[in-house]
């Protein structure tokens, strides 16, 4: 009887952290799209400087982690191959699965590690040192000051990222393909555009919109509720990264399956 | 607030009354750094009698207008300062920079 | 806007508190507190740690949510008002906070020009000569490029009395102004204080545990202990006073041991485990 009234617990709490995490995002964009048209501007240099942040420092890491996950991908699918002779097969393989599934996922998870745990950090220590209160005493909108340009960096950065990311991954696997399956780089590209259908960059492109979103979201939040003390900053920033990770993965799972099912028809 | 503005020889008045504050200083620096800078009237005269209280962006504005008067050469005199707005300028150490006038006369001729 | 004239005593209060009680969670930290704040008066909250002080400036401002009671500043309910409302009243409150609260990623300077720039439609080169008579006023003339981590404890908090000026506020509230500064530069900042206050007839509210500052810069004195209004009185008042409590926390008599040997007993040996809900 604990057991379920536990369980019963923890899911109320999760889908009520989801609420908030929503009525976040929803006030952030309001602020956005509303905002301007009410004389308050988008804070553009702001969202400039959180692009820059979020988008271009992260270029280098995530260039680096998808470029051996291009790699990773194609010796793995390659061992599989090989069993059949369809090593040339792997272009077509490392392409796919980077477009719909890693490119999107690695960059959300690189993005979490230096962004969303920064939104957290950041958020949680301007609450310790009270300059939450002092925005708000000002009658400034935290969330209209912080976390809308942050929304709009992280929607925009991360498709972009995620392009990105797309095209280092299939630099990884070309890698492989010209050592060991006989292709020249060129022909490589060729047979990986080929194997391409804009649907699998959309879709990719779609989820990692949605990635985004819920970083900022799940960052800020916990930035938000940081409690007094400055330890407590660092419960904030490790809660916003296993909690994004975990909504990630999970928003992966409804979409992928979403685009299956709607795909099949 | 109302601003009226008189023209006599090579002079400008403005005659201001009510509040200067945030919401209509702007208006204030506008009329004051036409007059100096597009007119290039040679003396502009601010009356200040009528105004019972001026707020920080009044006083920036003023100090706008005195600094772009320099800049051409010409004159930006203030007439008829009332208590409280002495007072401010006072605070912000600025009496001894603007010219200052106690009557318009004084202003007109000094 | 209608300004009233500053030597024109007007009878209605700028704050007034009426039975104000506030929670955390399920602790009760005010219980009933009610005192009115003049126009143009300074009035220092004065108490011990853990007196519920601080909890009351947050209440004020709207912070805090109050269990019940009210909160009027200028005749408005804070706690009852909308969003925009209160925003409306909050334009015409500067507060300084106990570490200063400075944004860390901008320059003072862009910190005093903050408030301007997100409600004013002032130039840009009418904001800046703001900025720096704020700064003048506060004594950082010239520091308005520095970043706020490159400024010494007492600089910092000028720089965020200047910040709280900026808008030109009525009503200026401090927490803890002279919190982890040494007595050379508290005492700085106490002048300041007494500056603004004869030169901008503000009314002004102060939190503070500092006895000798509360004397210095005080019209009126609120002591305030466990949640609970001990005094209010004028800083002569306060001191003849002969109120057990006032006694005590002016003379700096510490707590005594008044706790009974059985309830000691009782909560020594209470059937709690630690680290257990």
């Amino acid at each position: 009887m604990e057991l379920v009234s536990q369980i019963g617990g923890s899911v109320t709490e999760g889908l009520a952290y989801i609420g908030s995490l929503a009525s976040l995002g929803g006030r952030a964009a309001l602020d956005l799209f509303i905002g301007p048209f009410h004389g308050k501007p988008v804070r553009l240099r702001r969202a400039v400087s959180q692009a820059m942040d979020v988008g271009v420092r992260a270029l280098p890491i995530l260039s680096l982690i998808t470029f051996f996950i291009g790699l990773i991908l194609a010796l793995q699918s390659a061992y599989e191959l090989r069993r059949f002779g369809a090593v040339n097969y792997v272009a077509a393989t490392v392409a796919i699965s980077m477009t719909r599934e890693l490119g999107p996922l690695i960059t959300a998870i690189v993005v979490i590690g230096r962004s969303g745990s920064s939104f957290a950090a950041e958020i949680g220590t301007m609450r310790v040192t009270e300059e939450i209160d002092a925005l708000e005493t000002m009658a400034i909108s935290p969330v209209d000051f912080l976390v809308a340009p942050k929304l709009v960096a992280m929607i925009v950065m991360l498709p972009c990222l995620t392009i990105w990311a797309n095209a280092m991954g299939i630099l990884g696997g070309s890698v492989f393909g010209v050592w060991q399956a006989g292709f020249t780089f060129v022909r490589y590209l060729q047979v990986s555009v080929d194997a391409l259908i804009l649907r699998d960059i959309t879709t990719g492109l779609i989820k990692s919109l949605m990635f985004g979103a819920t970083i900022t979201a799940v960052g800020c939040l916990e930035g938000l509720s940081t409690g007094v003390g400055a330890e407590q900053v660092g419960r904030s920033t490790t809660a916003a990264v296993v909690k994004s990770i975990f909504l990630v993965i999970m928003e992966d799972l409804v979409f992928t399956a979403l685009f299956f099912f709607v795909g099949a028809q | 607030m109302r601003i009226s503005i008189r023209r006599v020889d090579n002079a400008t008045i403005f005659d201001i009354s009510g509040d200067i504050d945030l919401a209509n200083s702007p208006e204030v620096r506008k009329a004051l750094l036409h007059e100096v800078r597009d007119n290039r009237r040679p003396r502009v005269v601010l009356n200040l009698s009528d105004v019972r209280y001026i707020d920080s962006s009044g006083v920036a504005s003023l100090v706008e207008s005195l600094k772009a008067s320099r800049d051409i050469g010409s004159r930006f005199i203030l007439v008829g300062l009332s208590g409280p707005a002495r007072e401010v300028l006072q605070l912000s150490r600025l009496v001894k920079v603007f010219e200052i006038y106690d009557t318009e006369v004084e202003a007109l001729t000094g | 806007m209608e300004r009233d004239d500053p030597g024109l005593v007007s009878s209605e209060p700028m704050i007034s508190v009426r039975d104000l009680h506030v929670k955390y969670g399920a602790t009760e930290i005010l219980h009933g507190v009610s005192f009115d704040v003049k126009r143009g008066e300074t009035l220092v909250i004065m108490g011990g740690s853990g007196s519920g002080k601080s909890t009351l400036v947050r209440t004020l401002i709207g912070l805090e949510k109050p269990s019940s009671g009210h909160v009027l500043i200028k005749g408005k309910d804070v706690a009852a008002i909308r969003e925009a409302e209160l925003e409306e009243v909050r334009k015409k409150i500067g507060m300084s906070f106990q570490g200063g609260a400075l944004f860390g990623s901008m320059t003072v300077g862009e910190n005093v020009a903050l408030p301007l720039r997100e409600h004013t439609k002032l130039e840009d080169s009418t904001i800046e000569i703001m900025v720096r008579l704020k700064l003048e006023q506060v004594g950082l003339e010239g520091f308005e490029y520095y970043m706020p981590s490159q400024l010494s404890g007492g600089m910092r908090k000028r720089a965020a009395v200047a910040r709280a000026l900026a808008m030109d506020p009525e009503l200026l509230f401090f927490d803890e102004p002279s919190a982890g500064l040494d007595p050379i530069i508290a005492a700085g900042i106490d002048q300041l204080i007494l500056e603004l206050k004869r030169a901008f007839h503000m009314t002004i509210l102060v939190v503070t545990h500092e006895l000798a500052s509360a004397f210095l810069i005080a019209d009126r004195i609120v002591l305030i202990d466990r949640g609970k209004i001990v005094a209010i009185g004028t800083t002569t008042e306060m001191q003849s006073s002969i109120q057990p409590r006032v006694r005590q926390f002016l003379d700096r008599v510490p707590e005594s041991e008044t706790a009974q040997e059985s309830d000691y007993l009782r909560a020594l040996t209470e059937e709690r485990r630690f680290g257990r809900a």
